[in-house]
């Protein structure tokens, strides 16, 4: 039974991993999935969009600022999940804003008095022409090589993040950690933009062997576990093991 | 080729384009609107064809371009964001004149 302070879930679609966080996230919240190259964050996220249209009904926004469309539609049909197909039935606006785009205009200078207003009007604009319920900015990193002035994308990404959210979309964004870093992301601010914090990992455990596992590092208003947990990536996606604890971390 | 394109590309037209992107809601685009302007006065009328997109009202196109941080003027292809020195514009119009000539040879 609801009540004003029960807090409402959306389902993950991944599966196992919604048993950790009390059945989903927290509505309308921003969720960081950090983990370092390779360790299947763009697939978490873009699993999140293709399950939550297909399961859940719910229109998605993908923004990529670093994978081009035709490349992640390839990556995803590997899983069996058509977005072509998505897009078609208007479940799904992928937002090409990456690099290899042709009419954009290549860059030469950068003073420190811009905003991202432009973002937000592009997101935005797709969010309530889908009346879209999920939202993924596929990777936050890259901003950081396409622009000098940490400062202002810092004070940037919590006006952007909470005008989104605030739409009534669950915004999910990934940021890959450097190697041989011990944060969350380039910006150092990343884990304080999000309510939610889920962190990938893909660990050496031996000569031949590397173990994949998943943790929930924060996630606000929820009981969630503190432990490390395993996950694979099957030929259906990514899928965690809520009751196996990894032995990598 | 159909009558039309012949036509296009017999009146070509030379004059150097620049994109400027705003926001309804950037504080730094009129500062940097007023910098372009007086620069490119500067220079022979009719040397630019000039367009402002405004992706508050029009976001389909800031996506098209790929340009979400603004201010950013497009000057024959290359772009600056922020709010630019004229020198800088100066450079740019520059180096679009002789890419133009280039491509003329």
């Amino acid at each position: 039974m609801s009540d004003d302070y029960s807090i409402e879930r959306v389902k993950t679609g991944i599966p196992g991993l919604d048993e950790l966080i009390e059945g989903g996230f927290p509505l309308g919240d921003t969720i960081l999935i950090a983990g370092k190259a390779g360790t299947g964050k763009s697939i978490l996220a873009n699993q999140f969009l293709y399950r939550g249209a297909i399961e859940y009904s719910e229109p998605g926004v993908l923004v990529t600022l670093e994978e081009s469309p035709e490349k992640i539609k390839r990556n995803m049909m590997r899983f069996g999940m058509d977005f072509g197909k998505l897009e078609e039935e208007g479940m799904l606006a992928i937002v090409d804003l990456s690099p290899s785009k042709e009419a954009t205009p290549v860059s030469i200078g950068e003073y420190p008095s811009f905003d991202l207003s432009g973002l937000e009007a592009i997101i935005l604009n797709h969010v309530k022409r889908m009346k879209a319920k999920r939202v993924v900015i596929d990777t936050l990193s890259i901003m950081a090589y396409k622009f000098k002035s940490r400062d202002i994308l810092r004070e940037e990404f919590f006006k952007l993040t909470a005008n989104i959210t605030r739409s009534g979309c669950t915004l999910l964004l990934t940021s890959e950690i450097p190697a041989q870093n011990d944060g969350l992301g380039v910006f150092d601010i990343e884990a304080f933009l999000a309510s939610g914090v889920i962190v990938l990992y893909n660990e050496k455990i031996s000569e031949t062997t590397r173990s994949r596992s998943v943790e929930v590092l924060k996630l606000r208003g929820s009981k969630h576990s503190s432990r490390i947990h395993s996950m694979r990536i099957t030929d259906e996606g990514i899928r965690v093991w809520p009751g196996e604890i990894s032995p990598g971390v | 080729m159909s009558n039309n394109d012949s036509i296009e590309a017999n009146d070509e037209d030379t004059r150097i384009e620049i994109v400027f992107f705003k926001s309804d809601t950037c504080a730094f685009c009129p500062r940097a609107e007023e910098v372009l302007l007086e620069t490119i006065g500067d220079f022979e009328e009719n040397t630019f064809r000039l367009e402002t997109i405004n992706v508050s009202k029009n976001p389909e196109k800031g996506e098209e371009y790929g340009v979400f941080a603004l201010p950013t003027i497009m000057i024959g292809g290359v772009s600056v964001t922020g709010i630019p020195e004229p020198g800088m514009i100066f450079k740019m119009i520059l180096g679009a004149k002789a890419r133009q000539r280039r491509g003329a040879k």
